[in-house]
């Protein structure tokens, strides 16, 4: 027998019905939210910005390649990095397949990181990805939408936050920096490229399928010390070093 | 020149301040809820079923591969259809890839699907997936899970509340075939990509059943259908941050397809990569 409370299946539909409810209403505000996302003022970007990607340097209007939207994941890979951020990576490897539909649908999406374009690439190739990706090296693309933290290049803001409020809320951000997560919107209009939208933090919750997998198992998210956690390629190794 | 409202940065950043505490509340309102499926009570499975899978016959027990969490995804795939549901295809694109993530955290995922094993496992070829995918067909499991009209139509009023959409539309249409020209492109779209008719189509329903395995018995954790499946369908996460949204129009998911089957619906030959 399970310590888990059991039940009969009518006892069971009453109170799956009455969650029901909830779920749809969590499913109305996030409608809700979506459209405030899209109320937003675009802010014109005015700087040019020089990425290196497969096809040579690309400005961020070269990124569209024919779609009026783009979406950026600003996916964490530091020059000084042999390997991807593994949270970062679990993420791709849900939008890996992904964004096909979505650069189907007037939407063009990237990876973006500091690291050089052959990093990034090396890696790509070694986690059997397909997704479009670019380097920002040498460029300020990432300070600018504050993906990288460093006070002596640009004043500290990330999610919304500046440098007072995020020691405020957390004190390890006392002399911090470095990559950061998140995602950029970006959109297309007679030739000027706007900025829309970014998200940061557990703002990327909703883009993490592990998460949201998890959130419907019977144990939920079941985090513990996250040490089960690992890249999708290297946990035949974590098992075979467990036993 | 746009039409859509142009602000100063300052202005942005106040907006999206701003904006950041919906998102915050909608994070607590999702962890909440997590939390309350989490309390939901579990129903002992008493029957037994026997599923087909690449590696034999297995019971739902079997299913589990040693893990004490089972997630079936119910993709729509009937017995005579010539391929699996292209949105339910979409979805596997989404999931496919994070599989190995739940696995390590004690979580068996796989796909359960109507049609004889020999077809899934073609169509899973054709798209490149690893997912297992298990063929309930001739088994109770998928009306028992209200996403299929096995045995004719269900007018099982429990069915009715607790199953697939796709199931209560197939009533629907059965009730007032005229409904039949106002439905949603997406579903035509999909009974001809999967090489059915709508009744075909709607005989089929998708969902999410989670199951738990302690000391030997396997219990019914949670269900969930329609809208309440949105969560892994990766590309809606994204377009609801994108600048136009999911932007759909008044056609839902009109515009997914198969995801090898986007270059010859390509319109603007713009596309290089």
């Amino acid at each position: 027998m399970t310590e888990h409370k059991t039940a009969t299946r009518d006892e069971w539909l009453a109170a799956r019905l009455e969650l029901l409810q909830a779920e749809k209403e969590l499913t109305r505000h996030s409608d809700e939210v979506a459209r405030q996302r899209r109320e937003l003022p675009w802010v014109r970007v005015g700087k040019t910005y020089r990425l290196d990607t497969e096809s040579g340097a690309a400005t961020l209007a070269d990124l569209f390649r024919g779609r009026s939207q783009l979406l950026v994941y600003h996916f964490m890979l530091d020059p000084d990095w042999d390997e991807g951020c593994p949270s970062c990576s679990s993420i791709a490897d849900g939008f890996d397949e992904t964004y096909l539909h979505l650069q189907n649908h007037d939407v063009a999406f990237t990876a973006v990181s500091r690291a050089p374009l052959e990093k990034l690439l090396a890696y790509r190739n070694r986690m059997g990805w397909s997704f479009p990706w670019a380097s920002s090296y040498g460029s300020d693309f990432n300070y600018d939408f504050h993906v990288t933290i460093d006070p002596s290049v640009a004043p500290v803001e990330y999610n919304y936050r500046n440098q007072a409020q995020l020691e405020e809320a957390d004190v390890a951000w006392r002399d911090w920096s470095g990559e950061q997560p998140g995602m950029s919107a970006f959109a297309l209009e007679d030739g000027v490229v706007y900025h829309t939208y970014s998200a940061y933090s557990r703002g990327l919750d909703g883009l993490w399928p592990m998460w949201q997998w998890l959130d419907r198992a019977p144990l939920g998210r079941n985090e513990g010390d996250m040490s089960w956690f690992h890249r999708h390629d290297e946990y035949k190794a974590a098992a075979a070093e467990a036993t | 020149m746009t039409s859509h409202q142009i602000g100063t940065r300052e202005q942005w950043f106040a907006a999206s301040a701003e904006l950041l505490q919906r998102e915050k509340e909608l994070t607590r309102m999702g962890d909440e809820l997590a939390r309350q499926r989490r309390e939901l009570p579990w129903v002992p499975v008493e029957k037994q079923y026997t599923l087909q899978t690449a590696d034999g016959d297995g019971t739902l027990a079997d299913l589990f591969d040693g893990r004490s969490q089972l997630v079936v995804y119910h993709f729509m795939f009937g017995p005579d259809w010539d391929g699996g549901c292209p949105s339910c295809s979409s979805t596997a694109d989404s999931f496919n890839g994070v599989l190995a993530h739940l696995s390590a955290r004690d979580v068996t995922m796989i796909c359960v699907s109507r049609a004889p094993l020999d077809k899934l496992l073609a169509y899973r070829e054709r798209m490149g997936w690893d997912f297992t995918w298990a063929s309930s067909y001739d088994s109770d499991f998928n009306s028992d899970f209200g996403v299929s009209a096995a045995q004719g139509i269900t007018h099982d009023p429990v069915a009715a509340t607790t199953g697939a959409n796709e199931l209560a539309l197939l009533k629907l249409l059965e009730e007032q075939p005229a409904i039949g020209e106002s439905l949603p492109l997406v579903t035509t779209q999909n009974a001809a990509a999967t090489g059915t008719n709508l009744e075909g189509y709607f005989s089929e329903g998708h969902g999410v059943s989670t199951f738990a395995r302690e000391n030997g018995t396997v219990y019914h954790c949670y269900s969930s259908y329609a809208r309440g499946t949105e969560f892994l369908m990766g590309y809606y996460a994204i377009l609801d941050r994108a600048p136009k949204g999911r932007d759909e129009g008044d056609q839902p998911m009109g515009w997914l397809r198969r995801r090898d089957e986007y270059h010859s619906q390509r319109r603007d030959g713009a596309d290089h990569d």
